[in-house]
Order: structure tokens, then sequence, then C-alpha cells
């Protein structure tokens, strides 16, 4: 589903600056570069595959670079380039995916369907000590299963440390939303991590 | 996470007293404290956290889950590291 359209390149891409082309190196390998683990990271989160990942995150540096006059030097950098990299994964990655389908459409629906709506009951079981024996790959793996909006609230939130005016703007939507995605992407996921720690033997009754 | 908004350590004397075996507001209440250790929650919020994390058994359940997932997120979850060739290309790509 993901998600709503993402915002015309205008929108994003105002030039405000006048940079000469030694201030555009200046500001590209000082204040872009240092995100670029974090930007490989969360294209990897959203592509699943690190050939995409690694074309996601060419795209989006030399889409920085081009427009590099409507980014504000000493500005949230980070978030400036984490807003490109998903407006690119939305019209140019996953418009040519070779596997769009790799995203389970029903399950999207059926949850955002809930998401503005009154609050399922949700009485999870898991315990805290069974998280505490999981491995990185458990946890990783119970991530990589939720639909791709869900994921990335998490990652955005849990894992990168944006605040929720940070990824409303990253988003492109109302911070009431963020909260609610939020919410609703962290019960899916000990929704899986019960379910796994059921599976793998982990004791999960309270 | 603020250490002052972390659910004090009980007594047996106050868990006797007042502890609430079921939380009729379950979701709310995770909602806030999702909220708080995201930094994010308002100063009513933290008040409302204060005064009732010990008196509530699910939430103070639930404050203790939802910690231990974030920080497993954080901690445990590897993180990719971006490859020395894809760095060389982009330098390489914005000198020409």
């Amino acid at each position: 589903m993901l998600d709503e359209t993402a915002p015309m390149t205008e929108e994003i891409f105002t030039p405000t600056q006048g940079y000469n082309e030694e201030d555009k190196h200046a500001v590209f390998n000082r204040e872009f570069m240092p995100h670029i683990n974090s930007m490989y990271n969360f294209a990897f989160r959203l592509t699943m595959d690190e050939d995409d990942a690694n074309d996601l995150v060419q795209d989006t540096y030399l889409k920085a670079f081009r427009f590099i006059n409507s980014f504000e030097r000493g500005t949230n950098a980070k978030a400036w380039l984490f807003r490109i990299l998903k407006n690119s994964f939305i019209n140019d990655y996953r418009k040519r995916s070779k596997e769009p389908s790799k995203i389970d459409y029903q399950e999207v629906e059926a949850t955002y369907n809930s998401e503005e709506s009154a609050e399922v009951e949700h009485t999870s079981d898991l315990r805290v000590e069974s998280v505490q024996d999981m491995i990185g790959d458990e946890v990783a793996n119970a991530l990589n299963s939720l639909p791709v909006d869900f994921r990335t609230v998490i990652v955005l939130c849990d894992i990168e440390g944006f605040t929720y005016e940070e990824m409303a703007k990253i988003l492109d939507i109302p911070i009431g939303t963020v909260r609610s995605r939020l919410h609703r992407a962290r019960n899916l996921l000990k929704d899986k991590l019960r379910d796994y720690a059921s599976t793998m033997g982990y004791n999960t009754q309270v | 996470m603020d250490i002052s908004t972390s659910p004090r350590i009980l007594h047996d004397t106050d868990s006797k007293v007042s502890m609430k075996t079921h939380c009729e507001n379950q979701q709310e209440c995770m909602k806030m404290i999702q909220a708080i250790l995201d930094g994010e929650a308002t100063a009513a919020q933290k008040d409302h956290f204060k005064e009732n994390m010990d008196r509530c058994m699910p939430c103070i359940n639930t404050y203790h889950l939802e910690k231990c997932v974030k920080d497993a997120l954080q901690v445990k979850v590897p993180k990719k590291i971006c490859p020395d060739a894809l760095l060389v290309q982009i330098k390489d790509l914005i000198n020409r």
C-alpha cells in the first residue's frame, strides 16, 4: 500500500540557496555523507534486498547533490535525506520493483482499516524474559515480517531515533497518524515476537 | 528515558493497599507509556504516569515489556553498513 502518494518533486526541491561548486561539495561531504550508514540501513529495511538498497541509496545521494540548493546548511540533513529516500522508494523503486508482490497487500489493507478506528483489544502474553532471550536476528526477522509501512515507523522511531515531528515530515503524514501507526506497528511486532517465542518453546504464559 | 519517570520500586505495604490487577484503559495506557519511552509525552501524561504507575500491575508489566522491545530493536537488531564500494561510487559520481 505504501502509502500516500509521495509529494511532488517541487515541494521538496525548491531551491533556496545559491552554493558555489566548492560549497556544494563541502555541504555534501560534511552534512550528507555522515548519514550514509543510517541511510543504507533504512534502504535495506524498506527493500529487504542489498542490491536494491545500493540502488536506492545511490539514487538518493545523487538526487540530494543535484538539488543541494534546496537544503539549508546546518538544518536537519538526516531528516531531509530520509525524506528523499522514502519518496524515491515510493515513486521510483516500487514502480520498477521486480517483486512488487513481496508486500502482502491484503494484510496491509486489513491493518490499515483498523488503524484509525477503535482499538482492537490487544492482549499480548509476550514476556519480557522471552524478548531478552532472543538474539538480534530473531527480533530482526519479526520486524522484517511486518508490512512496510509499519516496519518503516518502527525503524524511524526505535532504530534511528527520529522524533514524531521529524517522522511526520519524512513520511508526509500528520503527527496523530504517526502516533497511531506506531502504536499499531508495535502491537503487530509484539504479536510476531509472541508467535516466534511460542514456536521456539519460550514460555509465553504469564 | 528519564529515570524520574520510571515506575518506582514497590514496597510490600504499598502493593497490599491499592495494586490493581486489571487495567480498564490498557490500550490508552499503552499509548501513554510508548510516548514516555519515546520522549514524546506531554507534561500531563508524565504526571499521570508518575501518579499511577505504582498502582496498576498491568501498566507496570506493559512498561517493562514496551521498554524491553524498544531496547531490543535499538541494541540487538543488526544494522546494515554501507558497502565501501557504494561509498566510492557515490563520491566518484558527484566528482565527475
